[in-house]
């Protein structure tokens, strides 16, 4: 257009017909179809970097500083973090060093973030680095959850008000500074999901792309974001085909969207296909099973699912039926998909449960996706609230206060938990509780794991010396801060393994480390009477509670065939295969 | 709209005074622009009963008539005023305006428009049009028909010749003596556009295009030594005449002229003797220590090299990562585009390299009539190959206004766009000037929004690059491919680098320069077949910088894989030319650069070599996967294969992704998924990529032509 008002005193004649210039849109006419926003970044909350830089700095030194206290003073320390610790120092420290010690049945992230704190073995092995990736990851949780308050309009002393009732929640607070994953996987779903509450205020084609990277980074730290990243998907072509997309835009945006997380999976697919020899040991072995399966009716699983949800994420009870009545009365369409999203997230542990595909009740940790998927949903509340989001804000602050002495007490007494009870008993006694009970019946505490690790690293040098089952002696393994020293399933794999553990001494062994579990420990079911210190041929060499190291003469020859234990099963096999099928329990302070 | 016409004393409804005095409502006469106002010698002076009363000079005239029932909003009414009255007026209003005409000029146009009319040359409404053109812009009436071709340049010739009372001159097929026309030198002969062409004893006779100013034609003078006697000429035909006479010092400065004042960045040498002997010895070396630690020898290669794919690839996420994040290029809005003063524009010339492109020569007219510039401040040069008969036969056959030249560059080695556009610059009398494609169609409001942008960045912004993409994305997955690359490249690196005020390498074409800039800095390396990518690390280094703007050049993706590879292979052995080019001395570009643009320019230019590279880990790859090799795990140890494996697993992945990102990014649905498919895309790269490396040592300077127009909408 001129500055005249003029348009069309162009033209008068062109030098050929324009029969083919309808066909060509210039990017304007073309971008007047689209539903989203896409080239440039439409009307949105102004960048704040040093408030989030401040909040996450924030929860990061309280988190650390409270976990340091809970792990190191107090030794309430779950064995998952160990073990995830121990594989990411034999990343780097084993002999020989193997990316395969991340191994298969776990999601693999937690493993890898926290693999370059463990470069240097010293730092690696020390409790002080336990709490280091869950607290990162708390903190981030709580720098997206400022930017949805800010997305909401909620004022600057209403948002810290409202983290800061979150961040002293009880459950979360242990999870989060406890060094326990799931606080990894909640985060990066939180981030997503942050994504989509975003795009779907601004339309900004990128908060796809955020929300689908996040979407598939969590899948690698917990397998249960999938389910959500599902519903993420049909989020967006729900939301996109409802304003109007034609079928190109949505299937593009989809593509887009729901790419990175396709491409995960089909990996981590191809991957187990290729070194286990099963493309789907990743869903098959990477349930945390120890405890034996629970056989509950529907009205047992309801009544479960109810109890979480009350003590461990009360804060669910006011948000969903909102978001289902500001959904269904005010056609707030995304209320109505927070509401599903907490739903899924209430319902699943109740479904694995239900399916089996989990050999443990529900457990209180299971709360803590509800927990912030609430937080997340009240927030929008709070924005939808026009006029009023301040009252919302303040209504959120009040519950969020209100259920942390309630969820504290739940933590002393919920039949179905890890370490929330030693947890209790701790900020409760201010004293250290290795050695107490958990409510489940496990022993919390470490002393027995660092007193071998002290004992083996004084007195043992030399390479592959120890011949041991990692997947049940990797505390001590940690604690040595030197996996070298061990002969175990990933060196070499399984093959090698059992034919050292048939013939240790021919294998060029010195000590066999045996944990006195002998139901799970692969090398304690072949040596029974070693385990029990009457092998007059494997003499003890040293003792704690939970191991015993044995040594093994130059000159010891196997017992034959027939006089060894009948139990022997086949352990599994595959690269990197720890804990979980034949080992202790990664999540609490069990025995081993 | 409407509008009626009435004499000043008519009804006696019409309650306001008839004179035009002192007390005007400027809410009111500002209804009308001020340019109209004098064109059409009307104002709009009052409201009456919701009716606009605009005084005129010739209330009768139906185009005046038209254009103000157009231009003023709702009703309004002519009424009639005295033309010294309705002048005094807009004088008062506009005191000391520029856009005041002499009588003269204004007796000119006026014999002109009675000269057309006469001879029903122009039809109302095509002079309603140009009028209209010519109160906005401010430029001659004629040229403004001219330019539209309403009217051909000989019929303005002999209407101006009447006017002027001047002789006419054919040119077509004028052959003047040599040593004549090289009387006037040839800045001042292309400035004034005037030619000697004959002599007679009391003077000189001059082919001019317009009449020369009398300051002008005694410059002329004094360069001929002799009185000059103007004769009017077709600018067309004078053009050409002016290129005939000068062609050999035109391809002489085309070719030469980087190479003799800066050797040091002219690729007419591909290798310098460090460059030979460096890598010779370093070859050596590797050999000896393969035969002394083969296997270490091979374990340090690898290693290298993943570094090399590491550093490059967190390069580039870093880049797309902050683009992602921000809008970077410089955004000029639509209002800013209409708030341009279109008197104010300078000449902006179009340089397009054609050659063997007969077929879409129709098209491209079109789409560069369809750009919202005026057309008489245009200067458009079709620049041909003298061989490509069939191109310049088309180009005449059209017979095109003036505003297109045709550049005919004559048949030498090395026979590159970049000598094209070198010789076609010389001829450029643009302020700014930009080089399209002949299958390209930019954005039409492209040119004045890098006006704009080169009115708000900074001072030594004398580049700005405009995004590139493709109009044939659907035409079938090679094209789709295209789009992915161009739209990742153009929507994210490309403004990444240009925020971060990093070296770019312009894309090959809707690159808006500073023409004098552009001319100082030596214009484009006739020698380097990636010229462009080129150019931009040179001004880079002399201390100038490139911004993005927001506004898209469509092209024709290359829709065959044989031309793709062609093209392709050029643009890698060009961008080794590059490298090898500024890498020459890297201390002496370090120090221009500065680290980051040293790192960046190296990285950029890196992504060649990461090309060469992929085959080769490829392989080893697959063959790893399908026997489980010991000897290739054993290359890979420690660091090497944890950061081989993160490349693998997730850098493929982010890169893939990124083109996903791009595509997103810019709207592009409907390629979304091809985009998932890039790393077929990138065996194809590298195959052109290992094309171009061994066409460097074998025919370093060859041209690999892509064929244009097989997107099927080539008429």
């Amino acid at each position: 257009m001129s500055p005249t008002g003029v348009q069309d005193a162009h033209p008068v004649t062109d030098a050929v017909p324009d029969a083919s210039v309808a066909a060509v849109l210039t990017q304007r006419e073309r971008l007047v179809r689209v539903v989203q926003s896409v080239g440039r970044r439409p009307r949105d909350i102004t960048r704040r970097p040093w408030e989030s830089a401040g909040i996450f700095a924030f929860f990061l030194l309280a988190y650390l500083v409270f976990g340091y206290w809970l792990v190191v003073e107090m030794h309430v320390v779950g064995f998952e973090s160990l073990d995830r610790l121990n594989r990411a120092l034999m990343i780097w420290h084993n002999d020989p060093a193997k990316l395969s010690a991340v191994g298969f049945d776990h999601p693999p992230l937690v493993t890898l973030l926290i693999a370059p704190a463990t470069i240097i073995p010293a730092l690696g092995s020390s409790l002080g680095v336990v709490p280091l990736i869950s607290a990162v990851f708390a903190a981030l949780t709580m720098v997206v959850l400022n930017t949805m308050l800010r997305r909401a309009a909620v004022a600057l002393p209403l948002r810290l008000a409202v983290l800061a009732a979150l961040g002293a929640n009880p459950l979360l607070a242990l999870y989060a500074a406890g060094g326990a994953s799931q606080f990894v996987w909640i985060s990066l779903t939180t981030v997503a999901i942050g994504a989509l509450f975003a795009w779907y205020v601004t339309a900004d084609v990128r908060f796809v792309m955020i929300a689908g990277l996040a979407f598939s980074v969590a899948s690698l730290a917990g397998y249960t974001s999938l389910l959500w990243f599902v519903l993420g998907a049909v989020l967006v072509a729900g939301v996109l085909a409802s304003a109007g997309a034609d079928g190109t835009e949505v299937e593009g945006t989809t593509v887009g969207f729901a790419a990175p997380t396709v491409y995960v999976i089909a990996l981590w697919t191809v991957l187990n296909l290729v070194l286990l020899g099963n493309p789907v040991a990743w869903l098959t072995s990477g349930r945390e099973s120890t405890r034996p399966g629970t056989d509950l009716d529907a009205a047992q699983i309801l009544q479960q699912t109810f109890e979480l949800v009350l003590y461990g994420a009360p804060l669910a009870l006011l948000v969903l039926p909102a978001l289902l009545v500001v959904g269904a009365a005010r056609g707030n369409g995304f209320a109505l998909w927070l509401a599903a999203f907490l739903v899924v997230s209430i319902a699943t542990p109740a479904v694995d449960v239900a399916l089996g595909l989990t050999g443990q009740p529900i457990l209180m940790r299971d709360a803590l996706p509800v927990l912030v998927l609430s937080v997340v949903g009240a927030i929008w509340l709070a924005r939808s609230a026009g006029t009023r989001t301040t009252l919302v804000g303040a209504v959120l602050v009040l519950a969020l206060l209100v259920s942390i002495p309630w969820t504290f007490r739940a933590m002393k007494t919920y039949p179905h938990q890890n370490l929330e009870s030693a947890f209790a008993a701790a900020l409760s006694s201010r004293e250290s509780q290795e050695g107490s009970r958990t409510v489940s019946g496990s022993t919390v505490g470490v002393a027995s794991e660092q007193t071998m690790a002290d004992y083996l690293s004084t007195h043992v040098a030399g390479r592959s010396s120890v011949l041991t089952d990692n997947a049940q002696t990797f505390p001590v393994m940690f604690f040595t801060g030197d996996p070298a020293l061990f002969l175990d399933r990933i060196d070499e794999g399984e093959g090698p393994w059992q034919d050292a553990a048939d013939d240790p001494a021919g294998a060029g062994v010195d000590f066999l480390l045996l944990s006195i579990d002998t139901e799970e420990d692969l090398l304690s079911r072949r040596f029974p009477e070693a385990v029990a210190g009457t092998d007059p041929l494997l003499p003890e060499i040293f003792r704690t509670t939970r191991y015993v190291l044995v040594g093994v003469p130059a000159d010891y020859a196997p017992p034959a065939e027939d006089e060894q234990p009948a139990d022997q099963t086949e352990p599994s096999t595959g690269l990197g295969t720890t804990s979980t099928d034949v080992g202790l329990t990664p999540t609490g302070g069990d025995l081993p | 709209m409407t509008t009626t016409a009435v004499p000043p004393t008519a009804p006696a409804a019409v309650a306001v005074a008839p004179h035009l005095g002192p007390d005007l409502d400027p809410e009111v006469a500002l209804l009308l622009p001020e340019g109209v106002c004098r064109v059409f010698r009307v104002l709009p002076y009052a409201v009456h009963d919701e009716v606009v009363l605009v005084a005129a000079a010739q209330p009768g005239d139906p185009i005046t008539t038209q254009v103000v029932a157009d231009l003023v909003p709702g009703t309004s009414r002519l009424v009639a005023h005295g033309e010294l009255e309705v002048s005094d007026a807009l004088d008062r209003l506009h005191p000391g305006s520029a856009l005041a005409e002499t009588p003269e000029e204004r007796d000119d146009r006026a014999h002109l428009v009675s000269l057309l009319t006469a001879h029903r040359l122009v039809t109302d409404e095509e002079l309603r049009i140009a009028l209209l053109e010519h109160a906005r812009t401010g430029d001659p009436l004629g040229d403004i028909l001219v330019a539209h071709q309403t009217i051909a340049e000989d019929v303005l010739v002999a209407a101006l010749g009447e006017i002027h009372q001047m002789e006419r001159v054919g040119l077509a097929d004028a052959d003047p003596d040599p040593e004549l026309a090289h009387r006037i030198p040839e800045p001042l002969a292309r400035g004034l556009r005037v030619v000697p062409v004959a002599q007679t004893s009391a003077a000189v006779l001059v082919a001019v295009a317009r009449p020369l100013a009398p300051a002008d034609l005694a410059e002329v003078e004094q360069a001929l030594g002799a009185p000059a006697r103007q004769l009017l000429a077709n600018r067309t035909d004078l053009d050409q005449l002016l290129q005939r006479v000068h062609s050999a010092h035109y391809a002489s400065v085309a070719t030469q002229h980087l190479m003799e004042t800066q050797p040091e960045v002219s690729a007419h040498q591909v290798f310098t003797g460090a460059q030979k002997t460096v890598p010779a010895l370093a070859l050596i070396a590797v050999v000896l220590c393969a035969v002394v630690w083969p296997f270490t020898t091979l374990v340090v290669l690898v290693g290298l090299c993943s570094l090399l794919y590491l550093l490059v690839s967190v390069y580039k996420f870093r880049l797309t990562l902050r683009a992602l994040g921000t809008h970077l290029e410089t955004d000029v809005t639509d209002a800013e585009i209409a708030a341009l003063d279109e008197r104010a524009l300078p000449t902006y010339t179009i340089l397009v390299p054609l050659y063997k492109e007969a077929g879409i020569v129709a098209r491209l007219v079109r789409d560069i009539n369809a750009l919202d510039y005026p057309r008489t401040r245009l200067d458009v040069k079709l620049l041909c190959e003298e061989d490509d008969e069939e191109t310049i036969a088309r180009i005449r056959e059209l017979a095109l206004p003036p505003h297109f030249s045709m550049v005919v560059v004559p048949d030498s080695q090395p026979k590159t766009k970049p000598k094209a556009c070198n010789y076609g610059l010389q001829l450029a009398t643009g302020t700014y000037c930009v080089i399209f494609d002949a299958e390209d169609r930019p954005d039409p409001d492209q040119l004045k929004k890098a006006l704009v942008a080169f009115d708000r960045v900074a001072d030594n912004v004398v580049c700005v690059q405009a995004k590139l993409n493709h109009f044939n994305q659907d035409q079938n997955l090679l094209t789709a491919w295209f789009a992915n690359e161009y739209s990742m490249h153009f929507e994210l690196v490309l403004p990444a680098m240009g925020a971060a005020e990093s070296p770019i390498p312009l894309g090959g074409t809707s690159n808006h320069f500073v023409t004098s800039t552009l001319v100082e800095l030596g214009a484009w390396d006739p020698f380097n077949v990636t010229e462009d990518a080129d150019l931009g690390i040179r001004l880079h280094r002399a201390g100038y910088r490139t911004a993005m703007i927001d506004s898209t050049t469509l092209e024709e993706a290359n829709s065959h894989l044989p031309n793709w590879i062609r093209q392709r292979s050029r643009w890698n052995k060009g961008y080794f030319q590059t490298w090898l080019v500024h890498m020459r001395n890297p201390l002496r570009l370090l120090s221009e650069t500065g680290l980051r643009g040293f790192m960046s320019f190296n990285l950029t230019m890196g992504s060649a070599f990461v090309l060469l590279m992929n085959p080769i880990f490829w392989a080893l790859t697959t063959i790893y996967v399908l026997t489980q090799a010991g000897f290739i795990e054993q290359l890979f140890p420690g660091v090497v294969f944890y950061a081989a494996s993160a490349l693998l697993f997730v850098g493929n992945f982010v890169f893939v992704y990124l083109n996903v990102a791009g595509s997103l990014q810019r709207g592009e649905f409907s390629i979304t998924r091809t985009a998932l498919l890039s790393p077929l895309y990138w065996g194809l790269m590298s195959w052109a990529a290992w094309k171009g490396f061994i066409q460097l040592f074998t025919n370093p300077f060859y041209w690999e032509k892509t064929e244009h127009g097989l997107d099927g909408s080539a008429s």
